[in-house]
């Protein structure tokens, strides 16, 4: 349910006086929504860089000693050499990498393109499952070691948080239903990126799952989620089965998780692969260019939908490379394929 | 009372539910007699932060993790600790 041209003090209203608890709860949800829509957002352009300027990371790792408290104390920054706590110097190398690709794929410097400082606190909490963007830092928990590993081990969960920073300074989808699920899915996608350029694998070579490795031993998966095949990641009596769909004829209308954002990404995610082997090559040059000039080009809402982000990516596309070149083809039939209408 | 919770979000994405009834659990009974779900702030938009719908006798909230302490805190980890 989407109530955002409801004025706020009409929420308020609903949130304090309706009868309806669940009416409630959506007004309260809404207010909240649209509080965050002031949240940090670069709006001075930012200086182009020089093309020669080798841009340089400046990374921050904090220890939270398995307390729930931000940042921490820091334990390495930019340029200090290995701790030899492997968790550490993890997340300080998967910043590096992530850090990196943006370079080198696009030209971008850091989080927010003007070498925004990257702070990663790590050892959160105790036995905890989770991995966020806070809207200034990532964060991550070592796992239970029961059903999750350390979930700073797979370079793709260092690039989706990452990327959440990016989404925040650029394009700032509402992390909220279909929009929601456009953030999470291009967190996914250069996630997959990320890695697929670190190991030097095209679009056919690469496994395209997302968090493999952070199910523990014993857990019956592979990964998270799989863009490949949205559903197949994991199958598992404790975790339950993989929702994602991969088509539009099977999204999930919810209004836990934020409208099912980490659910029907599955749609997006897997319309990227297919744009991706379409093409072929490395799917980082081509597909990646288009979702990349997509997200920070300017041109899409903060409450865009999958059709109208499909629509914004062929009109890149066609900017690129033409109105009738294959890799534009590529990007129409993908979005055809998981059953979007651009 | 029954309570209900339910976690959803962060980066896996994997809903956890727990459930208990005051009747037969009475350190949730002294939990509940301390938290005011009519006063709990606006879960927040934080990408991958879990968030917990609570579901007390049929009044419900939805709060964030980052908006989660005291009482409330203490009711959410007892109850999920509780699987249905």
């Amino acid at each position: 349910m989407r109530c955002t041209i409801v004025p706020p003090h009409m929420l308020e209203r609903v949130v304090h006086d309706a009868e309806d608890p669940a009416l409630r709860d959506i007004a309260r949800r809404t207010l909240a929504l649209s509080a965050a829509l002031r949240t940090e957002r670069r709006t001075l352009p930012v200086e182009p860089p020089s093309p020669t300027e080798d841009f340089v990371p400046n990374r921050t790792i904090a220890d939270a000693q398995n307390q729930e408290v931000l940042p921490g104390e820091t334990v390495r920054g930019e340029g200090a050499p290995a701790t030899g706590d492997t968790i550490v110097d993890q997340a300080y190398d998967w910043l590096g990498v992530t850090f990196d690709f943006f370079e080198a794929a696009y030209r971008r410097n850091s989080i927010d393109a003007a070498g925004l400082p990257m702070i990663s606190t790590v050892h959160y909490g105790r036995d905890y499952d989770n991995a966020f963007w806070n809207g200034d830092q990532m964060v991550y928990g070592d796992g239970d070691g029961v059903l999750f590993n350390a979930f700073t081990g797979p370079l793709d969960v260092t690039g989706h948080e990452l990327v959440h920073g990016i989404t925040q300074y650029t394009a700032n989808l509402e992390y909220y239903s279909q929009s929601g699920a456009l953030n999470e899915s291009v967190s996914d996608v250069f996630g997959a990126l990320i890695k697929q350029w670190h190991l030097g694998h095209t679009a056919d070579q690469a496994d395209w799952l997302i968090g493999e490795g952070l199910l523990a031993e014993g857990v019956n998966g592979k990964a998270l989620r799989s863009m490949k095949e949205p559903g197949t990641a994991y199958d598992d009596p404790r975790l339950g089965k993989d929702p994602q769909p991969g088509h539009m004829d099977d999204y999930v209308d919810t209004y836990r998780d934020n409208g099912g954002v980490h659910i029907n990404s599955g749609i997006p995610n897997r319309a990227f692969y297919l744009a991706s082997v379409a093409i072929g090559g490395n799917a980082w040059e081509k597909a990646g260019r288009v979702w990349y000039d997509t997200l920070t080009g300017g041109t899409i809402k903060t409450d865009e939908d999958f059709a109208g982000f499909a629509a914004a990516t062929i009109a890149v596309a066609t900017g690129l490379y033409g109105a009738d070149a294959a890799e534009t083809r590529a990007v129409q039939q993908a979005w055809a394929g998981v059953g979007v209408q651009a | 009372m029954r309570v209900k919770v339910i976690r959803s979000g962060g980066f896996a994405g994997i809903e956890k539910r727990g459930e208990s009834d005051t009747a037969s659990d009475p350190l949730l009974r002294r939990l509940v007699d301390r938290v005011d779900l009519g006063a709990v702030p606006p879960p927040g938009r934080i990408p991958d932060q879990f968030l917990y719908d609570i579901d007390i006798d049929g009044d419900t909230a939805t709060v964030g993790e980052a908006q989660l302490n005291g009482p409330l805190r203490e009711l959410v980890h007892h109850v999920l600790g509780r699987p249905t």
